[in-house]
């Protein structure tokens, strides 16, 4: 229980939290997540969005034991540090035990319930990374 | 115009059960104002992070000045989150060199023990960027985690050669009657710890709890000046540890180490001490790197050897105890450094004291190493 998820919240973030949208400079060439209204690199407000990769490589990854309250029942949560073409990104890291976790090791995006506030009645679904199967994705 | 600090108010960093927020506060601000000599101020700035979410006072620096007798005084709250303090005395410079007002009180206050600690890691997940980065379950310490391994990796440092950090915070801190945790550990015993966030333990990181600091500034030194303020700058803006090029060498604290050397040409490792703002093990070897106190890759070692310690050839790092030891009420951390380097350069300092020591430096990335802040002291002797 955490009573503390908004419905607006919710609704706002589903575009980078559900698609990985983020946004490219047109002045740097470069891309960043969550999408801001100004470039974080050059300043640049002449921004595109893009949709980042859903396939991408660990570069770290941690295993949180202090977890939040709302949510200590999924103690200890695995957070990730995933590149995703020439972005970074931390998200959660779901459907893998912390013992098989390398860095360089391939991930993959899936919708996966973030957070759940049952007192105010809403499910937050995110991008979590799973790692690759061998041989091909699991799908999704 | 200079700008003069003439009077200092530590309280112990732990768990004030007897105190709320306002009276913890009032306590470090009245002793600042006793040591300063004065009972009327200008202008009033609290500095304060968590309280609006843990103590649910709005108007903090209001009511803090009507509970000071503090008539008339204009009042000021700034947050900038784990920097909030360092920020209030950038502004409260900025108000005397403009001429705004001669004499100001800034209090930094948070209480992080009234909740159970899982509450208060959801407040301060909110140091990162709230909007989608902290909407998952990251923690206070999952960035820390994240940066700790991908510094032991790159620079094939050991977890065992990492707690060389922390240890050294800690045999600073025994001497500091105002730290938190005023005992040495054994590095041994820091992989051992109960874990935060892989790689990192319970002791490389803060531990949650109350303060208050406070400091008199003023444009006159009336004979009791302990300090002036030579610089005290900050810059935001920059990408996020995440987000950088080198997550490992984050822009935001390049930024003030260059003004540093713009505005008085000396670099960090020039001056005598430092205050670090090291919430975790990782985030101090990053700062102490991006300031060029160390080789990339090499701060642990160098703390291990003794560099940064009474005796070492590099600055005293964390005479306090620094955020693991003497402790990081967050939004009062920058308030307790400045104070402690102004006792440190008029060679009052109670604790482990820098003998001689003219220049003090303190600096505090934000969470997600976005923005630094920077402020540099000297004797006025
Ligand atoms: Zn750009």
């Amino acid at each position: 229980m955490s009573m503390d998820l908004s419905v607006p919240e919710t609704w706002r973030v589903k575009g980078a939290l559900y698609r990985l949208e983020a946004a490219r400079c047109k002045a740097c060439g470069r891309i960043h997540y969550p999408p801001m209204p100004a470039c974080p690199y050059c300043g640049s407000r002449d921004l595109e969005r893009v949709t980042l990769p859903s396939e991408g490589v660990l570069e770290s990854y941690t295993v949180v034991y202090a977890v939040p309250e709302g949510s200590r029942h999924k103690a200890p949560v695995l957070l990730g540090l995933v590149r995703l073409g020439r972005v970074r990104v931390v998200a959660e890291i779901t459907d893998a035990d912390p013992s098989e976790l390398r860095t360089g090791m391939e991930v993959e995006a899936v919708l996966r319930r973030i957070r759940s506030d049952r007192e105010a009645g809403i499910i937050r679904y995110g991008v979590m990374f799973r790692p690759k199967l061998k041989g091909g994705s699991r799908g999704g | 115009m200079e700008v003069y600090i003439t009077g200092v108010g530590l309280t112990k960093v732990g768990r004030h059960f007897d105190l709320g927020l306002r009276e913890l506060a009032a306590r470090a601000a009245l002793e600042a104002l006793d040591s300063a000599r004065v009972d009327k101020v200008d202008a009033v700035i609290v500095s304060s992070t968590l309280s609006y979410r843990e103590a649910g006072q709005f108007d903090l620096a209001g009511h803090l000045a009507g509970a000071l007798g503090l008539k008339g005084a204009q009042t000021f709250a700034v947050e900038a989150g784990d920097a909030s303090g360092l920020a209030a005395v950038e502004a409260a410079c900025s108000l005397i060199r403009a001429g705004s007002a001669g004499r100001v009180l800034v209090v930094g206050v948070d209480k992080l023990t009234d909740y159970v600690s899982s509450r208060v890691y959801r407040d301060l997940q909110r140091l990162y960027e709230a909007e989608v980065q902290a909407l998952y379950d990251i923690g206070h310490a999952g960035v820390a985690g994240l940066l700790a391994r991908l510094y032991m990796e790159r620079f094939g440092v050991s977890r065992d050669t990492l707690s060389y950090w922390p240890a050294m915070d800690h045999s600073h801190a025994k001497h500091n009657p105002y730290a938190m945790l005023p005992f040495a550990i054994d590095p041994a015993a820091v992989p051992k710890a109960l874990k935060v966030a892989e790689p990192l333990t319970l002791l490389d990181s803060f531990p949650l709890g109350d303060g208050a600091a406070a400091l008199v500034l003023e444009s006159e030194p009336h004979g009791d000046a302990r300090a002036k303020v030579v610089l005290a700058t900050s810059a935001a803006g920059y990408p996020s540890f995440t987000m950088n090029e080198d997550p490992l060498a984050p822009e935001s604290v390049g930024e003030v180490a260059a003004r540093l050397r713009e505005v008085t040409g000396i670099a960090p490792v020039d001056v005598d001490v430092i205050e670090l703002g090291d919430t975790f093990t990782s985030i101090g070897l990053i700062l102490a790197e991006s300031l060029g106190l160390s080789e990339p890759g090499r701060a642990a070692v160098d703390a291990m050897e003794g560099r940064f310690t009474l005796g070492g050839d590099g600055p005293v790092v964390n005479p306090s105890g620094g955020l693991k030891a003497r402790g990081h009420p967050v939004g009062a951390t920058g308030v307790y450094m400045v104070g402690e380097l102004a006792l440190q350069v008029s060679g009052e300092y109670p604790g482990l004291k820098v003998d001689g020591a003219r220049r003090g430096l303190a600096v505090i990335a934000s969470g997600d190493g976005s923005s630094a802040h920077l402020v540099l002291v000297e004797g006025v002797a």
